[in-house]
């Protein structure tokens, strides 16, 4: 048997070609952690694009919804305007807002020294009555806000007298008594200083009367507490 | 003859080696060809050993042989993907039976004396 050199040569050398592609080989498998078989990429690769088709949709979703909120909130913002004017003018009706305005500004005042003296002829006192008749007569003359020495005349105040003071929303009040109310002021000034009427009646008891007319006027908001306690809404 | 023997096997282990200490990694996606190349090289050693102790080894088949086996398992490998059909099985199995059988032979040669 004859030892051909070369052949045996062609062999290591091939021999170690082969040594370098099964190493190779083995550390390409291996430096993948799972080397996929080709059915499971085909798997994946078809939930891939499903999942992808799903994105879309979900993002087309995204957008519509979106779109919806948008929608849902401009409303939203609508409604709350609506509420918010509607509240103001409520607000501005049951006198919980500081108003301005041209009116008139009434100045009732006792006759001087009648707290002194006694009998026929002390002078005049102003009663309640005095102030509640001055109330009622702007109100029908268009008055539109009201205040007795600074406290706002809401529909639930109270004019009372109460011993030598006059109570109006339960605050003590004592002479001068400065009425304002907003409203057209001719007529104002004139239901009161109309002939026959209230000034005058109370000028002849001896009061001093002063109606002025004003070109602003500001009348303060209601700063008491507002609490229902007994009454409750009922349905319709 | 068993120096060829020790010499395909030394030669084999020098590869891995070199091929374990070589920087560059080949990309997953080539791993399949290359593996069913490698295996059609391993019978293409083999089958020269073989060739060599029936003595009628010429290097031009030989040379020829490796690559040209290699290349082809790789090639099949590559349609069957392509086809959807597992072709590299058939390398594999065509291969791993020669692979079987040359080692056979070598394995009859040095024990016949």
């Amino acid at each position: 048997m004859v030892l051909n050199k070369s052949t045996y040569l062609y062999i290591t050398i091939f021999a170690v070609v082969v040594g370098s592609m099964l190493a190779m080989q083995f550390r390409t498998a291996s430096s993948q952690d799972l080397p996929l078989p080709f059915d499971r990429v085909q798997e994946l690769t078809i939930e891939k694009k499903q999942l992808e088709k799903d994105v879309t949709q979900l993002q087309k979703e995204v957008a519509d919804l979106e779109a919806k909120l948008e929608e849902a909130m401009e409303s939203h913002a609508g409604a709350a305007g609506a509420l918010e004017s509607e509240l103001y003018k409520i607000k501005l009706y049951a006198g919980l807002l500081p108003l301005v305005g041209p009116g008139v500004e009434v100045t009732l005042d006792n006759t001087p020294g009648a707290e002194l003296g006694y009998g026929e002829n002390a002078g005049y006192i102003i009663r309640d009555e005095d102030l509640l008749k001055v109330l009622n007569d702007l109100r029908g003359a268009g008055a539109e806000a009201i205040a007795i020495n600074g406290q706002r005349i809401l529909a639930t105040s109270q004019v009372r007298l109460a011993g030598n003071h006059i109570n109006v929303n339960l605050t003590r009040l004592s002479p001068p008594y400065k009425i304002i109310a907003i409203g057209n002021p001719g007529a104002l000034k004139s239901s009161l200083e109309i002939k026959g009427g209230l000034a005058e009646y109370l000028t002849e008891q001896g009061a001093l009367v002063n109606v002025e007319a004003k070109e602003q006027i500001r009348v303060p908001a209601y700063d008491g507490s507002l609490r229902p306690e007994y009454a409750r809404p009922t349905q319709k | 003859m068993w120096l060829g023997l020790w010499l395909t096997i030394i030669g084999i282990a020098v590869g891995v080696l070199i091929g374990l200490n070589m920087p560059v990694v080949l990309p997953h996606a080539y791993a399949k060809y290359f593996s069913v190349a490698a295996l059609a090289a391993l019978d293409s050693v083999f089958g020269g050993l073989r060739a060599a102790m029936e003595e009628h080894f010429d290097n031009t088949i030989f040379i020829t042989g490796f690559f040209s086996n290699a290349l082809l398992a790789a090639g099949l490998a590559f349609v069957g993907e392509r086809l959807g059909i597992d072709l590299y099985l058939a390398a594999v199995v065509a291969f791993g039976v020669r692979l079987f059988q040359n080692i056979a032979i070598i394995r009859r040669h040095l024990l016949k004396k």
